[in-house]
């Protein structure tokens, strides 16, 4: 159960010319995504969407709002004081607030992350990807090799284990990056856009390595993505989010039962709504801004 | 037992095969002899024929024959030795400084604001402006040449190092930190990784820097190593020695960046096939 309660990130930017600026990248976002369901999130470009991941990640701290995975909070909301801001920094000084720790491999929590540009490691090999991920989460030297074995196979890679990933095509990239995020066993997985780099074909067949994947597993999935096919065709619920500043415009849930097929009329008449909503949107964005 | 170490000698040995094809291939190949050898042959037959003079220009038989004698009469390979001894020393020195230093400055924003305006200030006194008050706080022997080589070669390999790691892949790191990488173990298996081609990169200017510390030291003092033979040579005006002593600069230079490219070979096989 993740549980987002009011989430809103504000970034400050200085100007060339010293004057201040800012940016609401997400404003009071709620939300709630059950165990073992898949989320989608959907918004146009820049509408912070994977801001809002990476802060259900604990990749980045909220401005205000929290986290709660089963009940625990992720990461604390940035200081609002100066006093309290001067502490956090004390705090943190010699390392990131976003660090794990000095010298212990120890997850924060029980997640595993994939990205759009597969972030698989091109100095290690496909099987090493996978081993490494799994020395993060303690896994003991003599076991690795053969927890990773089966996710490979699963995805196709089980004759690759040697190439390095500059060796593989991008859809073999992303599989790797797919293996690496089951092998470690999750109850959670972040998507940010991981099908946008590949053509359509490939997409297609991702999304079905992804669905049986789930399947079998029951994990948490919450995915962003820009593109509406997807979010209908994998989702149990697709969260609109309105254009910038990011927050949420709509909840569609998505009823129709497992195996769907891609050309259900229910979808299309689903898709219709939602890309009505962001044509809405956008025209009436444009008014305001002319 | 003795079959495990038979192994080890035939591996050593294979290695050092593919190192010597990787570092002479580009001087044997065809293309570079039908260029290189006409050079040669320019050398020695324009001195001879009078186009330039041979007082000045020594031609190549006569170079050779000053090698000759330097090898066998005036220890040229003691003197070699002790060149690269100080040289090993000093860039030993300034890698094992540099690139750890490097790191933690690329690694932390904490650790680079306290450090990095020092380096950045020292950074631009030339290498050889050291070399008056180095003479005065060492005297002139061993430890002074160490230290200049290792000025010469410390503020390129630090600044690149910490240069590239900085700029690694913030992708990269949120990954494995989602995984719950401690700050360790992204240092060992994402920066330095991440880093190692512009690492490399930066000792192979730190070798060339240090080179040059390398002669200067030895022309202010001591009584052996190359630089020293180079100015000797100039009191008694023996240009053929010079030219000897330049050639065997030359040599140590292009071995060393010869190391330098195979251990990159070695080390980023991942980059080839891309």
């Amino acid at each position: 159960m993740i549980e987002a309660r009011g989430i809103t990130k504000f970034f400050s930017i200085v100007n060339d010319d010293r004057t201040a600026d800012g940016l609401t990248a997400v404003l009071s976002v709620s939300i709630g995504i059950g165990a073992g369901k898949i989320v989608s999130i959907l918004g146009p470009s820049g509408c912070g969407k994977s801001t809002f991941l990476e802060i259900l990640a604990g990749l980045q701290a909220p401005t205000e709002g929290k986290v709660l995975i089963d009940g625990v909070t992720v990461l604390e909301p940035l200081p609002s004081t100066r006093r309290e801001m001067e502490e956090y920094r004390r705090k943190y000084q010699f390392l990131s607030p976003l660090a794990n720790g000095m010298f212990r491999d120890r997850p924060k929590h029980d997640i595993a992350m994939i990205f759009q540009d597969y972030a698989v490691f091109p100095w290690m090999t496909v099987l090493q990807n996978v081993t490494f991920a799994l020395k993060l989460r303690g896994v003991a030297r003599a076991e690795r090799a053969s927890r990773a074995m089966p996710f490979l196979k699963n995805v196709g890679l089980g004759d690759s284990l040697s190439k390095y990933p500059s060796q593989l095509s991008g859809g073999m990239r992303q599989r790797l990056a797919l293996a690496r995020a089951l092998a470690v066993e999750p109850r959670i997985i972040l998507m940010d856009e991981p099908f946008a780099a590949v053509d359509t074909i490939t997409r297609e067949r991702l999304q079905d390595d992804l669905l049986r994947l789930w399947n079998a597993t029951g994990i948490t999935i919450v995915l962003v993505t820009h593109d509406t096919d997807e979010a209908v065709y994998l989702s149990d619920e697709v969260i609109v989010f309105s254009p910038p500043p990011g927050s949420v415009r709509n909840v569609f849930p998505v009823a129709s039962p497992r195996p769907r097929r891609r050309s259900d009329p229910e979808h299309a008449d689903l898709k219709g709504r939602i890309e009505a909503l962001f044509k809405y949107d956008i025209d009436h964005e444009s008014e305001y801004s002319i | 037992m003795d079959g495990y170490g038979t192994k080890g000698w035939r591996l050593l040995l294979r290695e050092a095969g593919y190192f010597l094809r990787n570092a002479l291939g580009s001087i044997f190949s065809l293309e570079f002899v039908t260029v290189f050898i006409p050079l040669l042959l320019l050398w020695e037959f324009l001195p001879r024929l009078g186009v330039v003079p041979k007082a000045l220009v020594p031609p190549l038989s006569t170079v050779a024959a000053a090698f000759w004698e330097l090898l066998t009469e005036r220890h040229l390979l003691t003197h070699i030795g002790h060149s690269m001894g100080k040289f090993l020393l000093g860039l030993g020195i300034a890698v094992a400084t540099a690139i750890p230093i490097g790191i933690l400055m690329g690694w932390n924003m904490a650790i680079r604001k306290r450090a990095l305006p020092l380096f950045q200030l020292l950074a631009p006194v030339p290498p050889p402006a050291w070399v008056p008050i180095t003479i005065i706080l060492f005297g002139v022997g061993l430890p002074m040449q160490t230290f200049l080589i290792f000025i010469g070669a410390f503020y390129p390999i630090l600044f690149n190092t910490y240069q590239a790691i900085k700029d690694t892949e913030p992708r990269y790191l949120a990954s494995a930190r989602v995984f719950g990488a401690s700050e360790l173990t992204l240092i060992l298996h994402v920066y330095i990784w991440h880093a190692i081609g512009a690492i490399i990169m930066s000792v192979k200017t730190g070798v060339a820097m240090g080179l040059v510390m390398l002669v200067i030291a030895e022309m202010y003092g001591g009584r052996t190593g190359i630089g020293y033979l180079l100015v000797e040579a100039k009191d008694f005006f023996q240009i053929p020695v010079m030219v000897v002593c330049m050639a065997v600069l030359g040599v140590i230079g292009w071995f060393l960046i010869e190391v330098l490219k195979f251990a990159e070979l070695k080390l980023s096989v991942w980059k080839i096939g891309r």
